[in-house]
């Protein structure tokens, strides 16, 4: 038996993997990338929508394309990426077994890093095992690597960022999604990802999980009910909705079999197995690394980050990098990480109950409950002003990291300033010349243009508007508030798209004055 | 280590639940009753359960209902997630043709 000899071997090519190898390379490292995968970047090429962050952190660059990034610079880089090389085991000596093809292949190498990423989890209610209950990342490998429709009618578990995510993403490949709902009283994702799906009318059910689905041979419905502060179900309860697919949305777990086997000391928290490991990602194996959701599920933009630290740190190990210019990497690389881990949803704020914001103001609970902040409470918000000339609103209430608003406008009209995680300020006496770069940028489609007076009695709302078929200047059709019900008609008086809008849409509609602040959506007639 | 005979009556007889014919690991068909039972026969870890009713030891390794069958040890044990000893991980970590497992590269 042949044993190939590798300088570093990075496992998973998904966000981590490829950051990894990059950085390593960057040293001078001779790294291979295994994925089982045919396609390379992991979770990234499925997501179509735009990141959030700041610019470091390549946010409102859309998910697939910071996947080809990555893959071009490691490719530049001489990194050598093998597709359709599924890693089965690993073996002390950092010994590595890769099935490729119809052979295993026996590796051995000198450093080596596991990012495998995560699988999601599921719950077993009556009918799970039914054709049509799928994940909700299955749900999007279906529409966004194979354009699969998943199904017509949907019903989404869970009201995570993936839960949220996957569900405007299954309305925009023209699924109906009948519903969310989740066990927890408040909806767990970011409350922009909520609003864009709750302008649409979809209903938000919290405190609420699936009793049974029903069907022959496929999903032909769900019933689901309330639960209580112990989960148990209150009788009566019950609504059900005619579907044909479910999605589950609860949660992933790392997939750290391959560092288990290997004998690293694990972490096991709240069920989920982590590998034990510093803030490089070093285990308690020297050489051997972790990165990515393998080590803590968290979001792509985290996982590439530290996938650069441990890609620094292997250069160290290695003896590419002296170990002073990897600490001094390290440092900055981790200020830029927890940049990101700031605000509502910071992990040190996970169940928490948090009732203002930074700034003070109080959190919109209907945006907790129902996925859209109500009319009355979109007032008391720093991005919401009144002006009768165009000017942004920003419908941006919680504070979470990211800040591309800011930038993308040139008028000094939105303002964030210095700490990522504020609310975004429309600025009072700025002078807005409509281009539309601040919607286009925005990654939770938050922002819309507002001139509240554009001739007698009508005023002109512009919305984000990523949905095929376009409509069209002069169309008719219906303007519909943050709750997704019809306010009143509207004519569609401007339809923007540009390259610089990247993929987004700007639609502009003339609305009675009344419902300036009110219309936050579009609808055609029929 | 649990003392299990301590456990065994801590927890009390099976009683059984109106749910108990649910499935938890589908790859290889072993129901939350089946579980619930061995736990009450002295089975207390994820690892002797897979050896005992073979779920979590399918197609997908246990990927799909790790989680479900520790939260039920859990429950029924009356332990925290985090004292339930995790099944071992073993190679292959995917499931792989013996054919070509023993196929190696020369
Ligand atoms: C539906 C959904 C939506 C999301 N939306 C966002 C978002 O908007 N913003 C954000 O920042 N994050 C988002 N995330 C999270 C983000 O995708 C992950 O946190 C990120 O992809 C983790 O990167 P990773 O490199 O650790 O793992 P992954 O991207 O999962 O990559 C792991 C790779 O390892 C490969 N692999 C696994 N095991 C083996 C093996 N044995 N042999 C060979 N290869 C193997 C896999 O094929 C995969 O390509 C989302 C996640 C999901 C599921
Ligand atoms: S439309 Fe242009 S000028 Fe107006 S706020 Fe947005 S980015 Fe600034
Ligand atoms: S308004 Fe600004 S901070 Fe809020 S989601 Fe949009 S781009 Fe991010």
């Amino acid at each position: 038996m042949k044993i190939e000899h590798k300088e570093l071997i990075v496992v998973g090519a998904g966000p981590a993997g490829l950051s990894a190898a990059i950085e390593a390379a960057k040293s001078g490292v001779k790294a291979i990338v295994f994925d089982e995968n045919s396609k390379p970047g992991g979770q990234l090429f499925k997501q179509i929508h735009k990141f959030f962050g700041s610019k470091e952190h390549k946010a409102k660059i859309r998910g697939f394309k910071i996947g080809q990034d990555l893959l071009q610079e490691a490719e530049k880089l001489g990194v050598e990426v093998v597709l359709n090389a599924t890693v089965v085991g690993l073996y002390p000596e950092k010994e590595i077994i890769v099935k490729i093809g119809g052979e295993v292949i026996h590796y051995k190498a000198d450093a080596v890093l596991i990012a495998t990423g995560a699988s999601e989890n599921m719950v077993n209610f009556r009918g799970w095992t039914l054709p049509g209950v799928i994940g909700a990342g299955a749900a999007q490998t279906m529409m966004n690597l194979h354009h699969i429709k998943p199904g017509n009618r949907v019903f989404m578990l869970g009201t995570g960022n993936v839960g949220l995510v996957v569900s405007s993403q299954l309305l925009q490949a023209g699924c109906e999604v009948v519903a969310l709902a989740d066990a927890a009283p408040k909806i767990g994702g970011y409350g922009v990802h909520a609003s864009k799906v709750a302008r649409t009318g979809v209903p938000f059910y919290l405190s609420h999980t699936i009793k049974e689905v029903e069907g022959e041979d496929h999903v032909t419905g769900v019933t689901i009910a309330q639960v209580d502060e112990h989960f148990q179900f209150i009788p009566g309860t019950e609504k059900h909705f005619a579907v044909d697919t479910i999605c589950v949305a609860v949660g992933l777990s790392p997939m750290a079999q391959l560092l288990k086997m290997d004998g690293i000391v694990m972490d096991d928290t709240k069920g989920r197995t982590v590998p034990k490991c510093d803030r490089t990602g070093a285990t308690s194996i020297p050489g051997i690394y972790a990165a990515g959701d393998v080590a803590g599920i968290e979001e792509a933009s985290s996982a590439m980050i530290e996938g650069r630290m441990s890609g620094s740190a292997i250069a160290a190990y290695l003896g590419y990098l002296s170990s002073d210019s990897s600490e001094h990497r390290v440092d900055t690389l981790e200020n830029s990480l927890s940049s990101l881990r700031q605000g509502m949803f910071a992990p040190e704020n996970r169940g928490k109950k948090i009732e203002t914001t930074e700034e003070g103001i109080a959190i919109s609970q209907n945006l907790l409950k129902a996925g859209f902040v109500t009319d009355d409470e979109i007032t008391r918000f720093p991005g919401f002003r009144k002006e009768m000339k165009v000017h942004p609103v920003l419908e941006c209430t919680q504070n979470i990291p990211c800040n591309p608003c800011q930038s993308a406008c040139a008028k000094g009209c939105i303002s964030i300033g210095e700490h990522m995680t504020s609310l975004p300020i429309s600025v009072d006496g700025s002078t807005c010349v409509n281009c539309g770069m601040c919607v286009a940028s925005c990654s939770g489609q938050a922002i819309f243009l507002v001139a509240e007076e554009t001739r007698a009695g009508f005023g002109e709302v512009t919305i984000p508007y990523e949905f095929l078929p376009l409509p069209a200047e002069g169309d008719g059709g219906f303007a519909l508030g943050r709750d997704g019900k019809k306010l009143c008609e509207t004519t569609i008086t401007r339809v923007r798209t540009s390259k610089a809008y990247d993929g987004t849409a700007l639609v502009t509609m003339e609305v009675p004055t009344e419902y300036i602040d009110k219309a936050r959506f579009y609808k055609k007639i029929g | 280590m649990l003392d299990i005979q301590k456990k065994l009556k801590e927890i009390g007889p099976f009683v059984p639940e109106e749910d108990d014919d649910l499935l938890v690991c589908r790859c290889e068909e072993v129901t939350k009753g089946e579980i619930r039972k061995a736990l009450h026969q002295g089975i207390t870890t994820v690892e002797e359960l897979r050896r005992f009713l073979r779920c979590g030891m399918g197609l997908c390794q246990g990927q799909t209902c790790g989680m479900i069958t520790r939260r039920i040890v859990a429950k029924e044990l009356k332990i925290p997630m985090g004292a339930i000893e995790p099944a071992t991980a073993r190679v292959p970590m995917r499931p792989i043709e013996m054919e070509i497992a023993g196929n190696e590269k020369k």
